[in-house]
C-alpha cells in the first residue's frame, strides 16, 4: 500500500471555509459541497432523523471512504449525493450547481451525466447482456447505437471484461458483475463515482480486485466516494469520513485513520 | 438528451419478445376482435361486390327494369307502409300491354309470376324431382333473362296465347330428371298436369350457392290456371342499350298511371325499379350488419384493452426494480412513460396485425369452402391496426404514468 500522504487532499481549513457561507456557490474545484443536509423519514408519526445536518466538501480527484456504524446514515447520504433521493433541508452543490433546487428532469440529467453509481447488489438488468447494461446510461443520453456500443466496449475493456461482453449477469461471477456495474457507472464519464458498499457482497479476494479497479480510477483522476463497513477496504481511500447518528464524526487523511484503527 | 425513438421501439419489442407467451395471451382479445372485424367485413364486402356484379343483373336482367306491385325493398319496411302497398292493385296482362305500347323500341316486355315462386314435384316416367320452382312467364321473359337454349326452342307468344301445356326446363332439371335422354318432346308431369318439354335452358350456374338451373317455366296463362293469378306479377322491360333505360322507365310510369286511371294528385300504385333497387336493398341489409359489427368489435377491443392494461400494470409492479435501475442511470419520467406506452401500443398494434392476418385467412378459407365470396378491403385493415394502436394508447397511458411516477430510490429498494 502506498503512502496516502503523497496524494494531495483538501485540508480541514479549506473545507471549513467552503462550507461556512450558506447559499454561496462554491468554486469550480469543489465537486460536492453540502451544507446542513438533512433527511428525515416519517414513520407513522415517529420521525427517523437519518441525517441531522451534514456539512461536506469534496474536491475534484479525491478518493473518499465513508464509514460508520449501521444506521448512521451512510446510504442515505450516498443516495442524496447520487440524486436518487432529495433532502428535507440543506444545500447540495454539485459542480457549482444547486442540486437541491432542481426539478425531477434536471435530476435525471445529473444522474445520467455527472454521477456513476455502484450498488452493493449490482442492480444490473438481469435479462440484458453486460454490454447492454453498460450501454444503458448512453441510451438515456440519446447517444446513437454505434457510438454507444463503442463506448460501452471501451468501458468494459477498462474493467477487464472485454471477453465477457455478451454474457448476461447470471452467467457472471459476483466480481464480474460488479465490474460490469462499474463500467456502467463510468461509461458516461461522470464527474463522481459513488459506491455504496461495493464489496459488501463479495469475498475478500474479489474485493481486493474491485479495490484495484477503484485505485486505478482514482490514479487517473476520477473522483471516488465509497461507503464501506470494512476498515481494510476504507484504507484504500485517501480520505476517510466517519458518520455517527446522522452527522460527520470525523473526516481525515487515511494515515490518521489507519493509525486510529491500528491497521 | 433523451431516449432516441428507435431505442424506445427496440426496447418495447425486446420486452414483448422476452415474454412471448404472455404477450400472446395478452393480445388474444384484440386478435379475436380484429379477426372478426376483418373476416366479417371481407365477407360482407365480397357479397356486396357479388350482388353488384352478378346477382342483380342475373335477377333483373341487364339493361332492364321492372314494373312491380311492391318495391324490391318490401322486406325492410314497416307494417304501416306495407298495408299501404297491400292496397295496390295487382299487375295485369293489360298493364303489360299498355307498357309494351308505350315503349315500342323495347327489346322485350314480359309479364312473369312473382315472388313467392310456387314449387311442384316434377315427374317423368318413374323419375321424380321434388319441389322444383315453377315460373309462369310470357315469351319475352326469356329475352329479358338472356336465356340461351341448349336444346329445343323457347316458349312462344302462341304458346302463351293458346294456353298450351308446354314447358322449358333448366339445365339441372334436364340433367337429373332426364339423365342422358334429350328432354325435348318428352311429356312430364308438373304437379300432376301433363306438359310437353319444348326447350332446355343452357346452364346458368350458381349464385350464392343457389342454383339458377333448377326450374321449370310454363306459359303464364297455363300457370294462372294451375296456381291462380299471383298478386306479385311483375312486368320486365329490356332495352337494347343502357342509355335508353331511364327514358323507358318514365314512359312505363306514365303508361301505368294512365292504365290505372290515376289522377295527378294520386301517388303511383306501382313501383318502377332497376337492378339498382336490388343493390340498394342489399346494401340496406348489410348496413344493418355493419352497424352491429362495431358494437361487437368495440366490446372485444375494450375487453382486450383492459387485459392489456392489467398486464401492463402487473409488468410495472414486476419491473419496479428495473424502473429504479433505469432511473438511477438517468431515465427521465418521460423516458419511462414512453417505454411503457410504446410497449402497450406495440402489443396492441401487433394484436391488430395478427388479427388482420388471421381474419384474412379466415375470409379466404370461408370463400374457398363455401359459396360466400370474400373481399378484404384496405379500410378494414387500417381500421383494425389503428384500433389496436388506439387501444394501446388508451389503456397504456395509465400503467405507463404509474411507472413514470415511481421514485428512483423506492423503486430500487423494491424486491
Ligand atoms: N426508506 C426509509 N424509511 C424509513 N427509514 C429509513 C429509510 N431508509 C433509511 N432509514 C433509516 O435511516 C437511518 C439511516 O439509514 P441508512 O440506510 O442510511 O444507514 P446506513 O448507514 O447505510 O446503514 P447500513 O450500514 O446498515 O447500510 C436508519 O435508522 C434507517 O432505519
Ligand atoms: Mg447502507
Amino acid at each position: 500500500m502506498r503512502n496516502t500522504d503523497e496524494y494531495p487532499i483538501s485540508t480541514t481549513e479549506e473545507r471549513e471555509a467552503v462550507v461556512a457561507t450558506a447559499g454561496a456557490a462554491p468554486e469550480e474545484d469543489w465537486v460536492i459541497v453540502t451544507r446542513g443536509l438533512k433527511r428525515e423519514y416519517d414513520m407513522g408519526g415517529e420521525v427517523v432523523r437519518a441525517l441531522r445536518g451534514v456539512d461536506l466538501a469534496i474536491r475534484r480527484n479525491e478518493y473518499v471512504a465513508i464509514m460508520g456504524p449501521s444506521g448512521s446514515g451512510k446510504s442515505t447520504l450516498m443516495n442524496l449525493i447520487g440524486c436518487l433521493d432529495t433532502p428535507n433541508d440543506g444545500e447540495y452543490w454539485l459542480n457549482g450547481q444547486l442540486v437541491s433546487a432542481m426539478s425531477d428532469d434536471q435530476l435525471a440529467r445529473v444522474r445520467n451525466k455527472e454521477i456513476g453509481f455502484v450498488f452493493q447488489t449490482f442492480n444490473l438488468l438481469p435479462r440484458a447482456t453486460a454490454l447492454h447494461n453498460v450501454e444503458l446510461p448512453l441510451v438515456y443520453a440519446g447517444v446513437p447505437g454505434e457510438e454507444r456500443r463503442r463506448r460501452a466496449e471501451e468501458a468494459l475493456e477498462r474493467v477487464q471484461l472485454g471477453a465477457r461482453m455478451l454474457h448476461k449477469p447470471n452467467e457472471l461471477s459476483g466480481g464480474q458483475r460488479q465490474r460490469v456495474a462499474i463500467a456502467r457507472a463510468l461509461v458516461n464519464r461522470p464527474s463522481i463515482l459513488l459506491a455504496d458498499e461495493p464489496t459488501g457482497n463479495l469475498d475478500s479476494t474479489t474485493s481486493e480486485e474491485i479495490m484495484k479497479v477503484f485505485e486505478e480510477l482514482a490514479d487517473q483522476g476520477q473522483t471516488v466516494i465509497m461507503v464501506t463497513h470494512e476498515p481494510d477496504i476504507a484504507a484504500h481511500a485517501r480520505r476517510v469520513i466517519v458518520l455517527r447518528d446522522g452527522v460527520i464524526a470525523s473526516d481525515d487523511k487515511r494515515s490518521a485513520f489507519t493509525q486510529k484503527v491500528g491497521l | 438528451m433523451t431516449m432516441r425513438h428507435t431505442d424506445v421501439v427496440a426496447s418495447a419489442l425486446e420486452q414483448i419478445r422476452a415474454n412471448k407467451l404472455r404477450s400472446f395471451f395478452t393480445l388474444l382479445g384484440i386478435i379475436v376482435s380484429v379477426t372478426f372485424l376483418v373476416a366479417v367485413v371481407a365477407i360482407i364486402q365480397g357479397m356486396n361486390a357479388y350482388v353488384r356484379e352478378n346477382l342483380a343483373s342475373a335477377v333483373i336482367g341487364s339493361n332492364a327494369f321492372q314494373v312491380r306491385r311492391f318495391p324490391i325493398q318490401v322486406g325492410l319496411i314497416d307494417d304501416e307502409i306495407f298495408r299501404r302497398y297491400a292496397r295496390r292493385p295487382k299487375i295485369t296482362p293489360s298493364d303489360a300491354r299498355a307498357v309494351r305500347a308505350a315503349i315500342p323500341d323495347a327489346q322485350a316486355v314480359s309479364l312473369q309470376s312473382g315472388w313467392p315462386t310456387p314449387t311442384s314435384d316434377v315427374v317423368w316416367r318413374e323419375r321424380e324431382q321434388d319441389d322444383i320452382p315453377v315460373f309462369g312467364v310470357t315469351a319475352d321473359y326469356q329475352v329479358v333473362q338472356d336465356y340461351k337454349f341448349s336444346g329445343g326452342r323457347p316458349l312462344s307468344d302462341l304458346d302463351v296465347r293458346e294456353k298450351r301445356p308446354v314447358a322449358i326446363v333448366g339445365a339441372d332439371v334436364a340433367d337429373k330428371l332426364f339423365e342422358g335422354v334429350d328432354p325435348v318432346g318428352k311429356d312430364m308431369r308438373i304437379g300432376g298436369s301433363l306438359f310437353t318439354v319444348v326447350g332446355v335452358v343452357a346452364k346458368k350456374g350458381r349464385v350464392l350457392g343457389q342454383s339458377f338451373d333448377a326450374f321449370v317455366m310454363i306459359p303464364i296463362t297455363q300457370f294462372e290456371m294451375m296456381y291462380g293469378r299471383r298478386s306479385t306479377n311483375t312486368i320486365s322491360v329490356k332495352m337494347r342499350e343502357a342509355k335508353d333505360v331511364a327514358g323507358a322507365m318514365q314512359r312505363a310510369e306514365e303508361a301505368m298511371r294512365i292504365a290505372h286511371r290515376l289522377r295527378p294528385s294520386q301517388e303511383n300504385d306501382f313501383s318502377v325499379e332497376t337492378a339498382d333497387a336490388l343493390i340498394a336493398f342489399w346494401e340496406q341489409l348489410t348496413k344493418v350488419l355493419f352497424s352491429v359489427i362495431p358494437a361487437v368489435v368495440a366490446i372485444g377491443v375494450v375487453v382486450g384493452g383492459i387485459v392489456i392494461m392489467n398486464i401492463m400494470l402487473m409488468a410495472v409492479t414486476e419491473r419496479t426494480r428495473e424502473i429504479g435501475i433505469r432511473k438511477a442511470v438517468g431515465a427521465t419520467a418521460r423516458d419511462i412513460q414512453k417505454q411503457f406506452l410504446a410497449e402497450s401500443i406495440a402489443l396492441a398494434a401487433m394484436g391488430g396485425m395478427i388479427g388482420v392476418a388471421v381474419g384474412w385467412l379466415f375470409a379466404m378459407g370461408i370463400a374457398a369452402i363455401s359459396p360466400l365470396p370474400a373481399r378484404v378491403t384496405l379500410w378494414s385493415i387500417l381500421l383494425a391496426v389503428g384500433l389496436g394502436a388506439g387501444v394501446g394508447v388508451l389503456f397504456g397511458v395509465y400503467p405507463a404514468s404509474r411507472a413514470a411516477k415511481l421514485d428512483p430510490i423506492t423503486a430500487l429498494r423494491a424486491e
